[in-house]
C-alpha cells in the first residue's frame, strides 16, 4: 500500500524550533514528528511513503535515508515548485501513488498527532465501498474549523461547512484520508483545496464516508498545541504501552525519558514531560508539562513548566522557566534567570529576566 | 620619508561568523551579515574598496568563521571587479580579534608586507587608510588606531581612550567603561607593523600569570573554563590596554562620520552615510530624475541598473533599490532599503524600512516606522519573501521570512 504525507511549507507557526529543522523533523515525544506517522503507516502494511514538500528537501532527504534503512520502508519526496494547496500534491505524486493494484492509499496531514487507527480505517473503507474515507474528530468549538456534516449511522458525508456561524455539527476534518486511486482522476494538477473542491464533488456523488476518530487528536503546528498534544499523547501511551513510560519515586504522572538521558538526585519530574536523547537533568530539578529536546542540560535546582527547551540548550541553576517559554536550538539561560513566556531564537544567551511574554531575536 | 617600492601592504578584514551578530537578525537569518547590502553594495565591499586606495596593496584577506562556500562567490567576483586579490580565510574556531590575525600570520607575512591594516567589517566610515599609513610611518610605533570624538554619553558603548594631544601617542585604553574616561573612542580600524605578531604571542604566553580584574557574571564564573584559551586573544583588552603608554601605539583622528552596523536599523543609517559620500566621490552612481522620463528622485538615491521604477513614483531621500526590484506607479519611497526582486505595487508607501529579498508590497499598503535607528522596532524590517497584502499597514514591526500579512500590525515581532 502507498501513502502520501502532506508536509507543505515553512512551519512558521512553530518558530523558533523550525528555524533549526524543517517541521516534520522537529521532535515530538522524543521522535521526529513525521516518524510517528511513518511508523503507524508501516504497521498497517504501507510499503512506500511519499512526502509532499516544498521546503528544504536536502535536509529532509538526509534524514529519510536513515529512516528508510531502520524501518525498511521506501520513502520518497514529491517536491512542489509552487504551493499546490491540499489536493494538488496528490496529483503531483500520482505516478508514485498508483501501482496498478487498485488498492486505496492513505493521505496524512503532517501536523496532526493522533492514535492512527489505520487498520480500523481500512476495514471501514472496505465496508462502505465508497470512493473515499475521511477521519473526523469531535471538537468543542467547531466554528474555528471546517465542519463535516454527515449521517450519524452510516458516516456518509453530506457536505463541508467552513467555519460555520450557526451550529451544523461538531465533527471536523482530522486530516487523515483513505482514497481509491480513482480520486486522482478528479484532481487537476494545479493549486487545489481538497476540502473545497475534491471532497464536495465526491460527497455529491455519495462516495465520501467519515469515521469518527477514536482516541486523541491534536494539530501540533504551534507551541501551545504542541504542549497540549504531548499530554494527550502520553495519556494514550499510558493506556496502550505503559512500559514505555518512566516510573520511579521522582516521577509524577506520565513521563517519557529517553534511555540515554540522565536524571540527577532529588528531582521531581512530571506530569506530561518528555526528555530527549543525551539530555542531562541535574539534581534538584523540577520539570512539569514540558519537552526537553536532544542534548539539552537543565542545571541544578532549576524549575521548568509548560515550556519547550530546544536542542542543546541549557537552563541555568535556580532558573525558572514557565508559561510557554520556547527556547530555540543552542539557547543558554543564565543562572537564577526567570523567563515568563519568552520565545528565544537559536544561538542566544539569556542573561536578564524576561518578565512578560516577549520574542528575543 | 619616501616609501620604498618594495614595501607592500596587506589588509585584513574581520568578518565574524554565524553565531556572533544575532543582533543583526532577522536580516542575518538567510545571509551572512558582511554580505548584507549597504548603499547598494555588500557591507564588506566598502572597506575592501577603501583598501584599494592604499599604495602598494598586495592582498586583502577576509578572516572569519563562516563556511567557505558562503564567501566563495563574492570573493571571486570582488577580486575581478576591483582588480585586487581578495581571499577568505576561515578560522576553525573563534580566536578573538587579535587571535585571528595571529592565527594566519604566516599567510599574511608571505608577501613580506611592511604594514598590515586590520579593519572590522561592520564599521561604517570614510576609511582614511592612506592618511593613517602616512601618520603611522611618522610616529614610528608598532600600531596606529583610528579614533573619533563622540558625545560623552555614548562613549561608554565603545573602547574609550586617551591620547597625547601633541605626540598622538595612545596613553590609556579601556573597553566599555562604567565611568567616564574619555570622549575619544576606538573606531576599529588599525595599521600595524609586523611586530604586532610578537606582541600577540607574548600575551598568549603571559596569560596564565596575569590576574585581571574583570567583572564576570555568575553564569560565566561557573563555566569550567573561565580561563580563556591561550589562543583566544582580544585586541582591545589584551593588546591595546597593556601596551598603552609605552610609546608603541599611536592614534589618528578622523573628523568624518563613523558608525557601527550592529542592528538592522543601523544599516539604514549607514546606507544614508555612504550614499551621501557617493554624492561627493562618485555622483554618477546615484540616481536622478524629474518625473518626465524617469521617477522623481529627491536627495541621495541608489537604483540598481536592472531595477524598474515607474516614472510616476517618487523616490528619496536615502533610498537604495537593489537588482531586479520593481517599483510600481505612484509609489513613494523614503529612507528605505529595497532588496533584490522585491515588487512594490501601485500607490504603496514605504518609509523607514528594510524590505527583504523577493517580498511583495501590495497596492495602497504602507510599511513604516519612526526611523529611530538604534531602537529595536525603530525601523520596520521585512525578511525574505514577506507578502504585505493590499491596503495593509505595517508599523514599527519586524516580520520574519515567508510570512503573509493580511491584517495591519503595529509594534510587533512576527515569527
Amino acid at each position: 500500500m502507498k501513502a502520501l504525507i502532506l508536509v507543505g511549507g515553512f512551519g512558521t507557526r512553530l518558530r523558533p524550533l523550525t528555524l533549526s529543522f524543517p517541521k516534520p523533523l522537529v521532535d515530538f515525544a522524543n521522535k521526529p514528528m513525521i516518524l510517528h506517522q511513518i511508523e503507524a503507516l508501516k504497521a498497517v502494511g504501507v510499503d512506500e511513503v511519499v512526502l509532499a514538500i516544498n521546503y528544504q528537501p536536502e535536509v529532509m532527504l538526509n534524514f529519510l535515508k536513515d529512516f528508510e534503512a531502520k524501518l525498511e520502508i521506501k520513502i520518497t519526496c514529491s517536491q512542489e515548485t509552487e504551493p499546490m494547496g491540499t489536493a494538488g500534491p496528490l496529483a503531483l505524486a500520482r505516478d508514485k501513488l498508483i501501482d496498478g493494484s487498485g488498492e486505496p492509499f492513505f493521505v496524512l496531514n503532517s501536523d496532526v498527532i493522533s492514535e492512527y487507527p489505520l487498520r480500523e480505517m481500512i476495514e471501514f473503507h472496505k465496508a462502505h465501498g465508497g470512493e473515499a474515507s475521511i477521519m473526523v474528530t469531535k471538537v468543542d468549538e467547531p466554528s474555528k474549523y471546517g465542519v463535516v456534516v454527515m449521517e450519524e449511522t452510516t458516516g456518509k458525508v453530506e457536505k463541508f461547512v467552513e467555519k460555520p456561524k450557526l451550529y451544523v455539527g461538531n465533527k471536523i476534518n482530522a486530516g487523515i484520508y483513505l482514497l481509491n486511486p480513482s480520486v486522482l482522476d478528479k484532481i487537476e494538477l494545479r493549486p487545489t483545496s481538497i476540502e473545497k473542491e475534491t471532497f464536495p464533488k465526491i460527497a455529491a456523488a455519495q462516495g465520501l464516508y467519515a469515521m469518527v476518530l477514536p482516541g486523541f487528536w491534536m494539530d501540533i503546528g504551534q507551541p501551545k498545541d504542541y504542549i497540549t498534544g504531548l499530554r494527550l499523547y502520553l495519556d494514550s501511551l499510558r493506556k496502550k504501552s505503559p512500559a514505555k513510560l518512566t516510573t520511579g519515586a521522582h516521577i509524577v504522572g506520565n513521563v517519557l525519558v529517553d534511555e540515554t538521558a540522565k536524571i540527577g538526585e532529588g528531582c521531581l519530574i512530571g506530569p506530561d514531560v518528555a526528555i530527549g536523547p543525551g539530555c542531562v537533568v541535574e539534581s534538584g530539578v523540577r520539570l512539569s508539562r514540558c519537552t526537553v529536546m536532544r542534548g539539552a542540560r537543565i542545571k541544578k535546582h532549576a524549575c521548568v513548566s509548560s515550556s519547550i527547551i530546544g536542542w542543546h540548550s541549557t537552563v541555568g541553576q535556580w532558573a525558572r522557566i514557565e508559561n510557554m517559554t520556547i527556547l530555540g536550538e543552542d539557547v543558554h539561560v543564565g543562572d537564577e534567570i526567570y523567563t515568563n513566556g519568552g520565545v528565544v531564537l537559536p544561538h542566544k544567551e539569556i542573561k536578564s529576566n524576561i518578565l512578560k511574554p516577549e520574542i528575543v531575536m | 620619508m619616501e616609501s620604498s617600492t618594495e614595501e607592500k601592504v596587506v589588509a585584513v578584514i574581520l568578518v565574524g561568523g554565524p553565531t556572533k551578530g544575532t543582533r543583526f537578525r532577522p536580516l542575518s537569518l538567510n545571509i551572512p551579515k558582511p554580505l548584507f547590502p549597504i548603499a547598494g553594495q555588500p557591507m564588506v565591499h566598502h572597506p575592501i574598496s577603501a583598501c584599494k586606495r592604499i599604495p602598494n596593496l598586495a592582498q586583502v584577506y577576509l578572516v572569519g568563521f563562516y563556511e567557505e562556500r558562503e564567501f566563495a562567490l563574492y570573493v571571486s567576483a570582488i577580486s575581478n571587479e576591483l582588480k585586487v586579490p581578495v581571499r577568505y580565510l576561515r578560522e576553525d574556531k573563534p580566536h578573538g580579534s587579535a587571535g585571528g590575525l595571529y592565527h594566519f600570520r604566516n599567510l599574511i607575512m608571505e608577501d613580506n608586507p611592511s604594514h598590515i591594516f586590520l579593519l572590522n567589517c561592520d564599521v561604517c566610515c570614510s576609511f582614511p587608510l592612506p592618511e593613517m599609513l602616512e601618520a603611522h610611518r611618522k610616529y614610528g610605533g608598532i600600531g596606529t588606531l583610528l579614533v573619533i570624538k563622540v558625545s560623552p554619553e555614548s562613549a561608554s558603548q565603545f573602547g574609550e581612550l586617551v591620547a597625547d594631544p601633541v605626540t598622538n601617542e595612545l596613553l590609556h585604553y579601556t573597553e566599555k567603561p562604567e565611568t567616564f574616561v574619555s570622549d575619544r573612542i576606538n573606531c576599529g580600524v588599525y595599521v600595524f607593523t609586523p611586530e604586532i605578531f610578537t606582541a600577540i604571542r607574548d600575551v598568549s604566553s603571559q596569560r596564565n600569570d596575569t590576574a585581571t580584574l574583570r567583572r564576570v557574571s555568575s553564569y560565566e564564573a561557573l563555566q569550567p573554563a573561565t580561563r580563556i584559551p591561550a589562543d583566544f586573544v582580544r585586541l582591545d583588552q589584551d593588546i591595546l590596554s597593556p601596551l598603552a603608554g609605552k610609546k608603541q601605539l599611536y592614534t589618528y583622528e578622523t573628523m568624518d562620520f563613523w558608525e557601527q552596523i550592529k542592528s538592522p536599523g543601523m544599516s539604514l543609517r549607514c546606507s544614508e552615510l555612504y550614499l551621501s559620500q557617493f554624492r561627493l566621490t562618485s555622483p554618477h552612481i546615484l540616481a536622478s530624475g524629474d518625473g518626465t522620463k524617469s521617477a522623481i528622485v529627491i536627495g541621495d538615491v541608489y537604483i540598481h541598473p536592472s531595477a524598474k521604477v515607474h516614472p510616476t513614483a517618487k523616490i528619496g531621500p536615502n533610498v537604495s533599490i537593489s537588482a531586479n526590484a520593481r517599483v510600481g506607479p505612484g509609489v513613494r519611497l523614503i529612507s528605505c532599503i529595497i532588496l533584490d526582486d522585491v515588487e512594490i505595487m501601485e500607490n504603496a508607501v514605504v518609509t523607514n524600512a528594510i524590505v527583504g529579498w523577493k517580498s511583495s508590497i501590495g497596492r495602497w499598503s504602507r510599511v513604516q516606522a519612526e526611523g529611530v535607528y538604534n531602537s529595536k522596532l525603530g525601523v520596520t524590517i521585512l525578511g525574505d519573501s514577506v507578502a504585505v497584502e493590499d491596503e495593509v499597514v505595517v508599523t514599527s514591526s519586524i516580520v520574519l521570512p515567508n510570512k503573509t500579512l493580511n491584517v495591519s500590525v503595529q509594534d510587533e515581532i512576527i515569527l
